[in-house]
Parts: C-alpha cells; sequence; structure tokens
C-alpha cells in the first residue's frame, strides 16, 4: 500500500523556499549570467562574452580593494573576538544570572537604531575637530586624523559587529559544563592552563562563529569604510558602487559581486570545519 | 609524620552559603589506605566536605589537613586531590588517550613518559585499543574507567569519589563496585567515598560516616552502623530495622530485620503481636512488612522457604520476637 501523500509539511516549508528562489537563487543567476553581458551606450545588452571577467580580475586596482578587504574583514573578526573575549568571559562567569540577562538585553539594544545612524555619531566624534580630539588636547594629545582612515572603518565594523560577537561568545561560555572547569584545576591546571586547555576548546563553536560573523559583515559593509574610511583605499562594495555609477558597469559589478559571494563561501565553509570538524 | 597518624584532619569545620550551613561543624580523621564512604540524604553536607577537601571550596571556620598540612589557603590545582565525578566531568574534546594524560601534562610530565603512563593505565583498567576513541563512542561504562584512569595516573595518595556509580545500571554498579575495591587495596591509597547508597557503602567502605543536616550523626565499621545505630536518624536512614519503644521512657531500641523471628503462634512474652501487610524481595531475602501494636511498622527478613511454611495472608496475625543479643539500645534521638 503506497502512503497516502502528505501536503502539510510542504505548505509549511514553501515560504522559505519561495522566498530563497526569487530572492536568493534567481538574482544569483541572473548576476551569473550578467557577469557576461555587454554595456553599449550606456544600456546593458545580453550576451556571452568574458571581457568583464577579463577587465576586472586583469586589474590591479580589483585585487588591491580585493585584499584590504579581505585584510580587514579578518582583522575585524580577530580584533572583535579580542576585544570581546574578556567582557564575555565576565559575563559568563563572573556576574548573576540576573545580571547577565540585562547584559544580553543591552547587547541587543544598539540593534534598534539603524547602524547608518550610529557610524554618523562617530563621523561627529572621531573629526579632527570633535570631541575626542578635544579631550586628548587637553592632555596636550593629537590632534590626530582619526576620520577617513582605516582607523576609522575599524571603529566603525567594531560598532557593527561587537554586540553581536559578544552574544555569541558570552552563550557559548556560559554553556560549559561548570565541572569541567573544575575538573581541570583539580587535575592540576592553573587558571591561565584552565582557559587555554579547556574553556577555550569547550566553547570552540561559539568563539569560531563570532570571529566567522564578524568577517563576514565587515567584509560586505560599505558604510563603515565609505563614511569612516574615507573610501580610501576602495573595498569591494566601495568598488561595486563605483563601477555601476561609472557608465552604468552593472556586469563589472556583477563579477566583483560574485567573487565575494564565493570568497565568503569559502571562509563560511572552512569556519563551520574548523568549529564542528572532528579532531584526530 | 609515622603511618599512624591521619592523612586527613578535618578540625571544627564549618561551611555556610550565606545563612545555609552545609557543613555546621566536622571533625573527622581519616587514615592511610583507608576506604570511607560517607554518607546521608540529600543537602547533609557530605558532597560540601568532598569539596572542601578537594579545595572547589574553602571553609569557612575551621582547619583542613593533609600529612599534617593546613591546607585551607591552599588553590586546588596545588592539591593531590583527585576527583571523580558523579557526571564523570570527561572533556569531550580530548579522546581517551589525552583525558588521562591530562593531569600528567600540567604537571609537566614529558611526552613519552606520558604516553607511557597513560597507555599504562589503560591497559589496568581494560581500555588498550581505545587510545584513541571520542568520549562520546564510549559506553558508561568504560567512561567510567577511564575517569578512573584520569585520575590515578598521577598516582596520587588518596582519590576522591563523589557519587560515581549513580548514572550507572545495577548490573554494572555491582562490576564497578568491584573494581573499586580491587584498585584501593592494590593501590593502598586512600579512599574518600560519597554516596547516598547503602548498598554502595555498605559493600565497599572500611569504615562508613553518616551525615546529617551538616553534623556527622555516627562513624563506624558498616556492621557496626547497621547493627547498632546510634539514633533515630541513623536507624531511619540505614533502614531494614525496627525501632521499638525500650524498658525504661523515652528510651528506644532497634532491631535489625533479619534478626526478627516471624511464628505463627504465640510463644509466649516479649513477642510482639503484628498483622501481616505486604512482602518484598529485596535480594538476599524476603522482607516482610507487619503492622505492630500502636499502628507501629514492623519488618522481619525471612527466607524464601520460611515465606512458604509461613504463608501470610494480609491481615493475618503473627508474633515477633528477637533474642535479647540482637537488640540494641540507641542512645538519644
Amino acid at each position: 500500500m503506497s502512503k497516502r501523500f502528505d501536503a502539510y509539511p510542504y505548505v509549511w516549508r514553501l515560504p522559505l523556499l519561495i522566498w530563497q528562489g526569487l530572492f536568493f537563487v534567481g538574482p544569483l543567476i541572473l548576476m551569473v549570467a550578467m557577469s557576461f553581458w555587454l554595456v553599449r551606450n550606456y544600456r546593458m545588452e545580453p550576451d556571452f562574452v568574458l571581457k568583464n571577467w577579463d577587465r576586472m580580475l586583469g586589474r590591479d586596482y580589483f585585487w588591491n580593494a580585493y585584499w584590504v578587504t579581505l585584510w580587514r574583514a579578518t582583522l575585524a573578526g580577530v580584533l572583535a573576538s579580542l576585544i570581546a573575549f574578556p567582557a564575555s568571559y565576565a559575563l559568563a562567569f563572573r556576574v548573576s544570572e540576573t545580571t547577565r540577562r540585562w547584559a544580553i538585553f543591552f547587547l541587543i539594544v544598539p540593534f534598534f537604531t539603524s547602524y547608518l545612524v550610529r557610524v554618523y555619531a562617530w563621523q561627529v566624534l572621531l573629526a579632527e575637530s570633535g570631541p575626542i580630539n578635544a579631550v586628548l588636547g587637553f592632555g596636550g594629545l593629537g590632534p590626530f586624523t582619526m576620520l577617513n582612515s582605516g582607523f576609522g572603518a575599524m571603529v566603525g565594523y567594531m560598532t557593527l559587529v561587537l554586540p553581536l560577537v559578544v552574544i555569541l561568545q558570552t552563550f557559548s561560555l556560559a554553556a560549559i559544563d561548570r565541572n569541567l572547569i573544575e575538573a581541570a584545576w583539580n587535575l592540576g591546571a592553573s587558571p591561565r592552563e584552565t582557559l587555554f586547555q579547556v574553556i577555550l576548546p569547550a566553547a570552540r563553536i561559539g568563539l569560531i562563529l563570532g570571529a566567522t560573523f564578524a568577517f563576514i559583515l565587515s567584509f560586505g559593509d560599505f558604510v563603515s569604510p565609505f563614511y569612516l574610511g574615507g573610501s580610501k583605499p576602495p573595498t569591494l562594495s566601495i568598488l561595486i558602487i563605483d563601477t555601476t555609477k561609472s557608465g552604468q558597469q552593472w556586469p563589472r559589478a556583477a563579477v566583483v559581486a560574485i567573487m565575494m559571494i564565493a570568497t565568503l563561501f569559502v571562509a563560511a565553509f572552512a569556519a563551520v570545519g574548523a568549529a564542528y570538524g572532528r579532531r584526530k | 609524620m609515622t603511618d599512624t597518624d591521619p592523612l586527613v584532619r578535618f578540625s571544627g569545620v564549618r561551611k555556610t552559603y550565606g545563612t545555609f550551613e552545609a557543613v555546621k561543624h566536622l571533625d573527622l580523621d581519616i587514615g592511610r589506605g583507608e576506604f570511607v564512604a560517607i554518607m546521608g540524604p540529600s543537602g547533609c553536607g557530605k558532597t560540601t566536605t568532598l569539596r572542601m577537601l578537594a579545595g572547589l571550596e574553602e571553609p569557612t571556620a575551621g582547619e583542613i589537613t593533609i600529612d599534617g598540612k593546613r591546607m585551607n589557603e591552599v588553590s586546588a590545582h596545588d592539591r593531590d586531590t583527585p576527583l571523580v565525578w558523579q557526571s564523570l566531568a570527561l572533556f569531550p574534546f580530548l579522546n581517551v588517550k589525552e583525558n588521562v594524560e591530562f593531569g600528567l601534562k600540567m604537571r609537566g610530565v614529558s611526552k613519552p613518559d606520558r604516553h607511557g603512563r597513560a597507555m599504562l593505565w589503560l591497559e589496568r583498567l581494560g581500555l588498550k585499543g581505545f587510545e584513541t576513541r571520542r568520549i562520546d563512542q564510549l559506553s558508561g561504562g568504560q567512561r567510567q574507567r577511564v575517569a578512573l584512569a584520569r585520575s590515578l595516573v598521577t598516582e596520587p595518595r588518596m582519590l576522591l569519589l563523589d557519587e560515581p556509580l549513580s548514572a550507572l545500571d545495577a548490573h554494572l554498579v555491582i562490576r564497578m563496585q568491584g573494581v573499586l575495591t580491587r584498585l584501593q587495596k592494590e593501590l593502598g591509597i586512600t579512599f574518600v567515598y560519597v554516596t547516598h547508597s547503602q548498598s554502595e557503602a555498605f559493600a565497599m567502605a572500611d569504615r562508613v560516616v553518616i551525615m546529617g543536616h551538616g553534623e556527622i550523626a555516627q562513624i563506624g565499621k558498616p556492621q557496626e552502623i547497621f547493627r547498632a545505630p546510634k539514633n533515630r536518624f541513623v536507624a531511619e536512614f540505614v533502614g531494614r530495622n525496627n525501632i521499638l519503644p525500650g524498658k525504661t521512657p523515652g528510651q528506644e531500641i532497634v532491631v535489625a530485620a533479619d534478626r526478627m523471628q516471624v511464628s505463627a503462634s504465640d510463644p509466649g512474652e516479649g513477642a510482639l503481636p503484628a498483622e501481616f501487610l505486604s512482602e518484598e524481595f529485596a535480594g538476599t531475602g524476603i522482607i516482610c512488612y507487619f503492622e505492630g501494636p500502636e499502628g507501629v511498622e514492623l519488618k522481619a527478613q525471612v527466607t524464601e522457604d520460611q515465606l512458604e511454611n509461613l504463608a501470610p495472608e494480609p491481615g493475618q496475625r503473627f508474633w515477633l520476637t528477637w533474642a535479647p543479643g540482637a537488640a540494641h539500645v540507641m542512645a538519644g534521638t
């Protein structure tokens, strides 16, 4: 007897499938196709030429932007993880359950306001004649150029990713079985050894995911490198904007976008592999 | 320091959490090579006592010495007091051998030496061939033995065990009891074993410490605790006995269930009339439950043959007697 077809589970899965199909897979296919099109007289014409790929990947300015973006995103991932860890550690191990709950709440609050608004705020704070330089000036320091630099961009990336990284790290640290930590002490591990031999390996998944999210969000971000980094040097996201603005070169922008997505796929796979992979 | 001096001494130890007194006042000596079981109901302070010995909790007052040396301020990782956790607390991100090597690594033992000693202990506990297995690939009994190997590989003078068998199946518990007693005798080291299970404590320990409400209720050999409980708390906790009024007012006596004789006819003076309630198979015999004078519950352990001869029906009247030597007069309540 054949099983009766049960539509129920499929109905519930359908919205997600439609959404992903319409707004992710569809555009992706269109984008790949578009990267082979040509622009004539500021108009796109469907075609199949390798010219766009050749033009973009053959130029230094693409590769300069690529390496800058990759380097900055990696730095943002590492930096955010390092800055977040002491806070996450304290929230996971040193404070009461109530304090932790409030802290998580206050870490969510930044997401209430637009990231763009927060970056504008940083523009004021970091300006040559801004409050930070004013305070430093009292101490006889500065003024420092913080805006329109790699430093400015990094401040923006941290604004974007730090709360999320702290939340992910805190949850993974708080989930560690306390008996494991006590067992490490009991077996002669100093607090330092316990941190490196037990706490970090036990929280590995959350720590790697935190760094990965910081990397992914920073890699694709346009706001910070543009408004705080002054587009010097341009990142891939800025390159996409520039390319579409100058001469309606959507096909070439598509090449950049595909390169970005490919890089993120590789990074995400590597991270998941590192997080969940079995040690030999 | 001589061999007759105790290895561990608790003097006037107290531990409070806020207003809660986990341990009120503890004086206890534990000897070298002794197997001591600390037993009591939940919240009696037995685990806190063990954790203070391991340095995981600091006493609020009093002093703990090991080998005559004051340990109060010595942190957990500087003590030689490995503990086997109820949850075992094996490191899931390390394989079997790496788990066993952990304590040696922390003590700076060289890699080849570490390997050799870990392999020796794995073999000793029947885990040869499992070195590279992950912890989640092991059975409950195997994990238990990994935890033991991890704690014993550093050759400590004492091993602390916190309800280590409570998560195991009944047939494995018996087998692990054998493994533990054999190990303890072979190594000649001190075992401090915390449990709420009498059968485990009585089967393995040289000496049993019964704790209640943060204090020691009685210390003695298993047989002493069972035959001669000091007070009502111990008698009730140990169970399988009858608590009866004594000759003088306020006095109470206790008679173990296996010292109680059941007869179908009135044998004369001193016999307690009782109505049969039910029977329960208890492994070593059958426990019969009766209702005695003034509704007091009475227990008598009989053999299967005796049960067949008596053929008790619920509500049927019997008489319970005991030899004068079988009754133990309790000191207080």
